[in-house]
């Protein structure tokens, strides 16, 4: 049986105003999450990931299609469904700012029918484990930005869900702390769980996911594993150099695997390559010839699903 | 501009920005659907506890009166919340920042509910007093109208007060409401006389808004002499400006102390 | 049951971190004062027990319609609501647990109408009938809850719930004769009083107060209690509707 299965769904949003326009947010889209699996869901804003993510979690109905969470429907079974999944949100929102942190959670428990025992003990210990535990009794409206995200992914974890959604819960976080989050993600597989992160952000899911599915506006775009999202990135990585002379920028026009030399107004030229391993001979011929100013730099999400959506020929 | 015109300018411009804010709650519908109808609600309540009293209909309206001038001192004393959003928009340290003087802001950034206030009371009063049946001393009874006005802008006076006290506490507001205007309701003469009650608080409620003025109004009704009417309506008048003027140094200490000890902030 | 008893114990929390749930016990005492010293200035003493009564019932009203109304558009701004119905526990039973904890606040009231009376006016509630004066506030307090889950339901259906909550007070107060009984109304008024279930506690409140036998008491206790059921049926069914409106067209997390 796998975690999640989803066929075919489709969720139009009609206006409710006049003037706004119908929104059709997921288009037959169709996935399949092995047991066991971190499964990342990787788009851009207003790609469809949180409407996949409230439909998998029995929030939101889908207009047409069929999902199904270890093997029950997430429309007709909601019952059946909700005592094994885990929510967590990215942002602000879902906790009781005036309640402390380990109220928010003993609450949570109690909705998830833990006997009040089980679920004070088990508070105690997921807030150790997100290192809350010293500002457990403090009030949520006290909380740093991080402080609140960790203590939804506790909360997410009261329920001890078998399978989780992760909605971009990484929103917002500095750097350090997101990393520390996606070890702690990392732990969480290690004890079975399926995980379904939605985030887009590529890095993050390179380097947590098994697998990643790459949607925009409704549409899966196609399901990779992170060595070939990763190949993606280092392909079309982007050099910006200044001060480089028209001769070396010929030479390296010529060069096999260069998509294109421009010049940027006033900031020097901008090097984008396409093929692997191409960076690196570009990066030797500029320092061979004098330069010392040079950036190297990831293309964004939107500038990769550009090339991969026009390498592939699909339409959108 | 001259420092009359640019505070009448400010206080023009506060007064706008304030009638905004309270059209976006209310419309004209929603004002005779929603709070006209708890106002007439509120003061046929009491008139009907008069009613219960039996004795003579001079209860009766004595209680449809006071209540109805209560009105007044629940939107007055209401403004304190319009007066400390002030604080909740962030406002505060730019209006410090800014060259005018913030008090005048503070001062008028509720007024538009004095206006509300008096409407609301003159209203209850006429409709409830022609439901049951009071009459009403023409021409006389016009009286009732400035006098009212007075009353209304003397609570919220005592609102803007309220407010500079609020204005260091978080999540009192509702408190301060309820316990403030619901003392005035029960000590300022609106629903027992003066009388009832010790002396002392008899004194205690002559400088709290809304006492000296419901004796000017009930004068009117009753039909006591102008010297009476006027040195009760002179008396409310001065409580009403000694209330704005302690709102106004209160005011002043506390965006003279924010900048000092940097409790000015620019988030809630 | 996990969900009542989860709802009970978040609202008593909830309570304690915000001071302004308690109001009602600030404005009980202070209508107390107001009708005693009304009543007792006119020399109709007989009256003292409907003024003492009236606070206690104005504090349950004000609970049901203004806290407990409120719980699930609260919930709502916060950006709560979507994980809550993503939960095993149902939203109904949550509600009623939370809504229960409230209207035991409501209850507070008589205790401190009763404290204000003896200890600033020397009176007391008369305790002529104490096991049907009991029962008529446990019963009050029930359909009042029943109401609160009604309010609740329907406030997250329309947009200007404040405003309506706002003025919804003394209407309800003057229609459910909480004061002056409700056959001193002019007529017209009588058959809408007569389905709010707080006009026959108001009665039965007042008649537990004098030395008579109750009339009908029995009965009309029922009547207090079926109008509560049906307040809760209603609201039962507004949320199920709400609820499934929501999941459909998306709107849990907009406010």
């Amino acid at each position: 049986m796998e975690a999640v299965e989803v066929e075919e769904v489709t969720r139009v949003f009609e206006p409710r105003r006049r003037g706004s326009t119908r929104v059709v947010a997921l288009d037959s889209v169709s996935l399949t999450i092995p047991t066991g699996e971190i499964h990342g869901l990787l788009g851009p804003n207003g790609a469809g990931k949180t409407t996949l993510v409230k439909i998998l979690s029995t929030v939101l109905l889908p207009t047409s299609g069929r999902a199904r969470v270890l093997g029950h429907d997430v429309v007709g079974e909601t019952q059946a469904v909700r005592p094994l999944i885990g929510i967590v949100f990215g942002g602000e929102r879902g906790l009781y700012w005036r309640l402390t942190g380990r109220q928010n959670l003993e609450y949570w428990g109690a909705l998830y029918k833990l006997p009040s025992r089980v679920s004070k003990a088990r508070a105690q210990q997921l807030l150790e484990r997100v290192g809350l535990a010293d500002k457990a009794d403090d009030r949520v409206e006290e909380y740093s930005r991080g402080m609140k995200q960790r203590l939804h992914l506790a909360r997410g974890l009261m329920g001890d869900g078998k399978v989780l959604f992760l909605d971009e819960p990484t929103t917002g976080m500095d750097p350090l702390a997101a990393r520390e989050f996606r070890t702690l993600i990392g732990e969480l597989l290690g004890e079975g769980r399926t995980i379904l992160l939605a985030t887009h952000d590529m890095v993050e899911a390179e380097t947590v996911c098994d697998r990643v599915t790459l949607i925009d506006r409704g549409k899966i775009i196609a399901t990779e594993s992170p060595r070939t999202l990763g190949h993606l990135i280092s392909r079309f990585q982007r050099i910006d150099v200044d001060g480089v002379s028209e001769a070396v920028l010929e030479e390296i026009r010529a060069m096999g695997g260069v998509a294109s030399v421009t010049a940027v107004d006033g900031a020097g030229t901008r090097i984008e390559v396409d093929e692997e391993g191409v960076t690196q001979l570009v990066l030797e011929r500029l320092v061979g010839a004098g330069v010392s100013s040079v950036r190297t730099s990831l293309p964004s999400l939107e500038e990769v699903y550009v090339q991969l959506i026009g390498e592939r020929g699909m339409e959108i | 501009m001259s420092a009359i015109a640019t505070t009448l300018t400010i206080m023009r411009h506060a007064f706008r920005a304030g009638l905004s804010d309270y059209r976006s709650m209310y419309t004209w519908k929603s004002w005779l659907a929603g709070w006209f109808v708890r106002v007439l609600a509120q003061v046929s309540f009491f008139a009907l506890i008069g009613e219960r009293l039996g004795s003579d209909e001079r209860t009766t309206f004595y209680l449809l009166v006071g209540n109805a001038l209560a009105v007044a001192a629940v939107t007055g004393v209401f403004s304190l919340n319009a007066t400390s959003a002030e604080r909740w928009a962030g406002t505060l340290p730019l209006l410090v920042a800014s060259p005018s003087s913030p008090v005048i802001v503070f001062g008028s950034r509720g007024s538009y509910l004095a206006v509300d206030g008096a409407l609301s009371a003159l209203s209850g009063l006429f409709v409830a007093g022609a439901i049951f049946g009071m009459e009403l001393p023409w021409p006389r009874v016009l009286l009732v109208v400035p006098l009212t006005m007075l009353v209304a802008y003397s609570c919220y006076c005592f609102g803007t007060f309220l407010a500079g006290i609020v204005f260091r506490f978080r999540d009192i507001n509702s408190f301060v409401v309820l316990t403030s205007y619901m003392t005035i309701m029960a000590v300022c003469g609106v629903n027992v006389p003066l009388t009832y009650y010790p002396e002392a608080l008899e004194w205690i409620s002559r400088f709290l808004p809304l006492t000296n003025g419901l004796l000017a109004i009930r004068g009117v009704f009753d039909g006591d002499a102008a010297s009476a009417i006027l040195g009760d309506a002179a008396l409310e008048a001065a409580v009403a400006i000694g209330w704005m003027t302690a709102a106004l140094l209160s005011f002043n200490r506390l965006a003279s102390r924010g900048r000092r000890d940097g409790s000015l902030d620019y988030g809630a | 049951m996990y969900g009542y008893l989860a709802g009970l114990k978040l609202e008593a929390r909830l309570i304690h971190a915000h001071p302004d749930s308690l109001i009602p016990l600030v404005t009980a005492p202070l209508f107390t004062i107001i009708f005693l010293a009304i009543v007792r200035e006119s020399g109709r003493y007989d009256l003292q027990p409907d003024a003492l009564m009236a606070p206690v019932l104005m504090s349950l009203w004000w609970v049901a319609l203004q806290h407990g109304g409120n719980i699930i558009t609260g919930d709502r701004w916060q950006n709560l609501l979507e994980s809550i119905v993503a939960v095993p526990t149902s939203l109904a039973s949550l509600l009623l647990g939370r809504v229960t904890t409230v209207m035991c606040l409501g209850l507070v009231s008589f205790f401190e109408v009763w404290a204000i009376g003896e200890l600033l006016f020397g009176v007391s509630p008369a305790f002529e009938h104490p096991l049907e004066l009991v029962l008529i506030l446990v019963c009050t307090a029930f359909a009042s809850a029943g109401a609160s889950v009604a309010f609740a339901a329907l406030f997250v259906m329309t947009r200007n719930a404040y405003t309506f909550t706002n003025s919804a007070g003394f209407p309800l107060y003057l229609l459910s004769g909480v004061f002056v009984p409700v056959a001193v109304l002019p007529g017209w008024i009588h058959p809408v009083s007569s389905v709010i279930f707080m006009s026959w506690s108001a009665d039965l409140l007042r008649a537990s107060m004098k030395s008579a036998a109750i009339d009908d008491f029995w009965l009309r206790l029922g009547v207090v209690v079926l109008l509560g059921a049906v307040s809760f049926l209603i609201g039962r069914l507004v949320l199920f509707y709400v609820l499934r409106r929501m999941r459909t067209t998306g709107e849990l997390a907009t406010a």
